[in-house]
Order: C-alpha cells, then structure tokens, then sequence
C-alpha cells in the first residue's frame, strides 16, 4: 500500500547538544572504581537515548575524554547520542585534568562549533587531584565562548576526590560537586547528569520554584546520596 | 536501576482501601515517578513522589485531595483518583488511569514519529480546547500546559491529558511555574504566578506548535542566537517576545532553512485561522485580556474542520474563501467541492462529510455522536451526490426557481448550486 503524506513539512527544527564526558583514568582508579564508572555509564546509555528521544529541542551528540598520564579521546567524533557506545576504559598513570580540559576547549572553538547550538554539557568524573596545570586548562576553556557557555558538572568518586577543583570546574557556588561513595551512589549520579542535566540544558522540564540556577540553565536538584554502607570504597 | 517501588511491592488506597500491586515502571519526571499497577485485575497507573520533591511542595497533598474530591473535569484527563501509601513508608503518590499505548506524545507530533491526519490533528487540537474550558469553568489552573502533558491518537484525534497534580484552584500560589517555551511572557518575567490567563497563553502555543510544527515566537532573533541558553529564552519568551508573523513588525520573522514549517503552514490554513493565531500572539501577548479565550477556540477549530475537502491526489487541504490555491502535495490548481454556507461558516461537502447538531443550531453544544447529515450519492447514479437527513425532523428546501419542497427525515437533496435548506432553526445555502 502506498502511504500517503498526510501533512508537508519536516520535523519540528532544533538545535545540536554537544555532551562532553571528561573520565579520570588514572592508577587510583585502577580495579573496581573504573570497573564502576565503566558501567554507570554503560547504565546511563538507555535512559539517556530516552531522554533525547523525547526532547525535541535538541540534536544530543556525545563525545568523551580519557585522561591519566596526558589525555585523549575516547570518543572523538561528534556521535548523536542514538549511536553512543561505551567502550570500556582502563586505567594507569597521573592525573592531568587540565589536559582533558584544554582537548575540549580546542574543540568548544567557535570556527569548530555549529553556528547555533544549545549549551554544552560538560561531566567531569575525577577521584583525586589533578597532577598537571588544573588552571591553565580551566582557563583555556573558559576563554572559548562555548566554554563560558557550557553546564558543567563534577562528579568526585570516593573520599580523595579534591572536591575544590570540581567546583573550580563548575563554577557557581550553588552547584556543588557530587561525591559518589559507593557504586550506587555513581550509577545515580551518572544517570542524572545524562538525563536530567541534559534535559535542563535545552528544554528545561516544568519550573519548580526555588531551583538552582548555573547561570546557563536552572539545574533541577541532583539525588540525595545513599547513606547505605554496604559499597563504601 | 533502582526506583523508589519495586515490582509486587504492594500499596493501599486512602478512600478505597484498595491493594494495588507494582507491575513495571513507567517512566519518571521531575516529581516522582509512574508505575503501571494492578488491583483486582484492572489496570491503573501509580505516580510515586520523590521524597525530596514532597518536602519542596508542601501543599501537594491538600491538593490533590482536593481534586480528588472535585473530580475530574471530564474524561480526557489522567484524573487522580484517589492518595496510594505504604505502611512504614512517608511517602505518597496516587492512582490514575493507565494511558493506553495507542495514545501518543506530542514530541511524537513534533518529530514526526506519530503523523495524524489534518483531521484527526484538529479534532485533539478541538477537544483540548473542550477540555480545558471544563477545567477552567471549575475555577481551576493548570499551570503546566506542555508537549509532555498531552497526548492524542493519531487515528482519532482523541486526547489525553496528564500530570493533573499541579491543578489548583485559580489565583492559589502552587509549586511550579510552567516549562519554558510554553510559559506566558509575565511568568517567564517573574511579574505573575501562573493564572486561568497564563493557560490560554499555553493552549495557545501548544496549538500553534501542533497545528505548525513551531513556536510562534521563534524567527529571526532566534536564529540570530548562537547559545540558546537562559537569557536568550528570557528574551524571546519574556523580555522581547515577538510573534513571527506579526503584521507591523516583521523583524522577527521566519527565516528559510530554519524555520520552514513555520513557512509551509502558514499560508496553508485559512485567514480565519491567521487572524486569530495573530491576535493570540500580539494583543494578546503583553495584554492578559486579550488572550484567545477556549469557546472561541472551539468554533474557530470546528470551522477549520469543515474547511478540510479532498484534492484529487488524495491530500487534504484547505478552503479559503473563494482564492485558488495549489495543493500542497501535487501543486495542482485546487478544486473546490460543493459547500454549504451556514450563518457566517462554510462546510466543505466531502465525501465523507457529515453535520452535527451544532452546525444547524447554534446553541447546541459540540457533540460528534449522532450526525443530522451525512453527504451521500445517489443509489443508482453515483454521479449524482446528496445531502442525506440523518434527524428526526423534516427540511424545508427552497430551489433557484423558488418552489418550494420537503426532504423527510433519510430522504437527501441534490448538490446543487442555490439550493437552499432550512433545517429549522437554520438555513444555509449549497454553492457549487
Ligand atoms: N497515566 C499514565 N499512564 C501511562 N504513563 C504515564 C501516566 N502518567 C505519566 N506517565 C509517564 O510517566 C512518566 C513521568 O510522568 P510525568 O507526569 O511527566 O512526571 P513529572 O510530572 O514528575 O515530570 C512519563 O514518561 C509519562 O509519560
Ligand atoms: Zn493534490
């Protein structure tokens, strides 16, 4: 049978989303923690795809950043979150944060950016100190327009996290960093930070009063942490 | 993935005492979340609160009790029913009907994954309107008036609204403001809460968004931003809203290559339908008087149905006074079909075109049950079309030459030019 067009046009026009995963490969991550953030994020994927699915607002395209001794890309073209794969990380070596953050603030450079974008997620996941020049890589990507732009979240995993960086990183005093004590504790955050923070980032969900405002986009409040002992690192 | 209920976990109804048993979970927001659920082999669906978001909303619970008791506003809401809890358990969350899977969401509509007829798609823009007139007429506000609150069938036209929990009586102050995109310019200012006129300012945008696939308000200075980011929505939504086709000011208008839906419906419904999407988005823009209030609505949608007839490539279009428009699949000069001109309304006379008690008698309320007439051919030359009468009553018909003749209740009359029929407390003439 032959279908015919009921009405013209095409979809409803949005904008692309780039979401940055930043993930802390290094030695103090080695064994069960990266093992746990492996599949956080591996748990994340579907509702995620959801998330984008049902938000007509945003093209979502996910890239990640590894980092340890130096950083790369763990996910260097722009993906549309529809085909988003997570391949396993390992770890080893240092810590440089501000490497990761200087491979993303090249990319966040306007003449490597769409014209017209929603806000840029960035999710940075660290569970110690970064052991390179944190600061000038903060400042190189607060000096791209898109980086001032973006939403940044901070993540720390266990009790060595330098909590202060991450919200160096985040930037406004009313969003504080999340520490994940337990596996669970991660699984929730990583969740949130890929389906509400990025639904919040282009199409903000009903405004509840009193929220807390990044500055780029109102960020709904992140869950409350498990006081659950069982999984303590 | 851990959830706050867990399948077979069993929860009790304040009023009814009811066990309703966990089945799956459905989905979660940024209140609670919904689970499908059983008791005594009915299925319902359970919304379960975040404990964090009960501390935030303190009068959430009075609230619901109250719509609980006033009921629900009619049967095109997801109503509460009645308050769910658990033993040993603070949280809370209710019981509502389960939406049925052929039921789809307007972000279907928006992308494409769900494509409705022009009629069906005026039908679900018609009986929101319906719906949200019996919510308001009971003195009750919506305040959340957004693309996931309301879902239609696609085959139907049928709606379903949901997320009634933040429903309260006009003018109390509640817990949420609105979503972005779809809240009034005072809201997204901060000037206002959320009222009975705010709404109409959604159902506006939700019925632009459906019938054109865009936000009104969303032409050249969006396209001028680069991050769409929460100052640039305060400005088009709160600070400098501009509707994009505003007759006296067309610097927001929309761009080609961006903004093309807003670009291909347009021109293709009726001035009628022009007129009031410009009122709604310029008078009634700044000014909460002149919001497009959901009787007028209602007639406007319902003329715009009757408009509807057939272009021979199958396509619906519109009629639009008497101008000659190309058809928007086959761009083929259009031909209209016989029409029958009612008080100030045309009904194109279709195939399949049948009229309801409201279209002869004005005071008679919208009702799709039981049509007066059907169009209809000629059992032994289907060349010859009629107007059959489907009532109880018998029409009066006056030909062009004056005489005079009775058409009996399922006795039909000619299409034919100038022929007019009084229906009783109506006339209205056919054109060809
Ligand atoms: N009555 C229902 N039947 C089926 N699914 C529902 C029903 N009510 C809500 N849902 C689904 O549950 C999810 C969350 O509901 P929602 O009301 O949007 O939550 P919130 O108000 O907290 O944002 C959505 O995916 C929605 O489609
Ligand atoms: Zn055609």
């Amino acid at each position: 049978m032959i279908e015919i067009i009921k009405r013209p046009g095409g979809a409803m026009a949005n904008r692309p989303l780039h979401f940055f995963w930043l993930a802390d490969c290094s030695g103090s991550m080695y064994g069960e923690k990266i093992e746990q953030l492996n599949y956080a994020i591996r748990n994340a994927i579907k509702p995620m795809q959801d998330v984008a699915a049902d938000n007509p607002n945003a093209q979502v395209m996910v890239r990640a950043v590894k980092f340890s001794t130096g950083a790369q890309w763990h996910i260097a073209t722009a993906t549309p979150v529809e085909e988003f794969k997570w391949d396993n990380l390992s770890s080893n070596g240092v810590t440089d944060m501000g490497q990761a953050l200087q491979l993303v603030a090249e990319q966040l450079d306007v003449s490597l950016m769409p014209e017209r974008c929603l806000p840029p997620v960035l999710v940075l996941v660290s569970d110690g100190q970064p052991t390179d020049d944190f600061s000038a890589g903060l400042a190189a990507l607060m000096s791209k327009p898109w980086g001032k732009k973006s939403v940044r979240i901070g993540i720390g995993i266990g009790q060595d996290a330098d909590l202060d960086v991450l919200q160096k990183f985040i930037g406004n005093p009313e969003v504080k960093p999340l520490q994940a004590n337990n596996a669970e504790d991660l699984v929730k955050y990583i969740r949130w930070a890929s389906t509400v923070v990025l639904q919040a980032a282009s199409a903000p969900a009903s405004q509840v009063k009193d929220q807390v405002s990044t500055g780029v986009v109102p960020i709904p409040q992140a869950p409350a942490a498990d006081i659950d002992t069982d999984d303590v690192w | 993935m851990s959830t706050l209920l867990k399948r077979e976990h069993i929860i009790y109804g304040n009023l009814t005492q009811q066990a309703y048993t966990i089945d799956t979970f459905l989905g979660a927001g940024t209140q609670g979340e919904v689970y499908r659920a059983h008791a005594n082999g009915k299925l319902v669906a359970i919304k379960w609160y975040f404990p964090h978001y009960i501390q935030n909303d303190l009068p959430l619970r009075q609230r619901l009790e109250n719509a609980i008791r006033k009921g629900s506003p009619d049967n095109n809401f997801l109503w509460p029913l009645e308050l769910v809890t658990q033993p040993n358990n603070a949280g809370f969350g209710y019981v509502m009907p389960l939406r049925p899977s052929n039921f789809k969401s307007i972000v279907d509509l928006m992308r494409r994954r769900a494509e409705p007829s022009f009629s069906a798609l005026i039908s679900a823009c018609l009986q929101l309107s319906e719906s949200f007139l019996q919510l308001h007429a009971k003195g009750l506000c919506y305040r959340d008036i957004n693309f996931n609150n309301v879902f239609f069938d696609p085959n139907t036209g049928d709606i379903l609204i949901c997320d009634n929990d933040n429903v309260d009586v006009n003018g109390a102050t509640g817990a949420i403001n609105g979503t972005p995109r779809f809240m009034a310019p005072e809201l997204v200012r901060g000037d206002e809460p959320p009222n009975t006129e705010s709404d109409l300012f959604s159902l506006s945008i939700l019925l632009f968004y459906m019938l054109m696939l865009h936000h009104p308000l969303e032409g050249k200075k969006e396209a001028a931003i680069r991050c769409f980011d929460q100052s640039a929505m305060n400005r088009l939504y709160g600070t400098e809203p501009l509707f994009i086709f505003d007759p006296q000011d067309t610097s927001n208008a929309p761009v080609a290559g961006l903004h093309d839906n807003a670009l291909v419906y347009w021109v293709l419904y009726p001035q009628f339908l022009r007129d009031v999407f410009t009122r709604a988005f310029t008078t009634g823009i700044n000014d909460q008087h002149g919001r497009i209030r959901e009787n007028e609505w209602r007639v406007i949608l319902i003329n715009l149905r009757d408009s509807l007839f057939y272009c021979g490539c199958g396509a619906q279009n519109f009629y639009d006074a008497d101008n000659v428009k190309q058809c928007w699949a086959c761009n083929k000069d259009l031909v209209y079909p016989p029409r029958l001109r009612i008080n100030n309304a045309v009904v194109m006379l279709n195939h399949d075109t049948k009229l309801y008690p409201h279209h002869t008698d004005q005071t008679q309320k919208f009702n799709f049950s039981a049509p007066l007439a059907a169009v209809n051919r000629h059992p032994q030359d289907p060349n010859r079309w009629g107007l059959q009468n489907l009532g109880n009553n018998a029409w009066t018909i006056t030909l062009a030459d004056n005489s005079v003749k009775i058409v009996d209740s399922q006795r039909s009359v000619n299409l034919a030019a100038g022929i007019v029929i009084n229906f009783g407390n109506t006339s209205a003439e056919i054109n060809v």
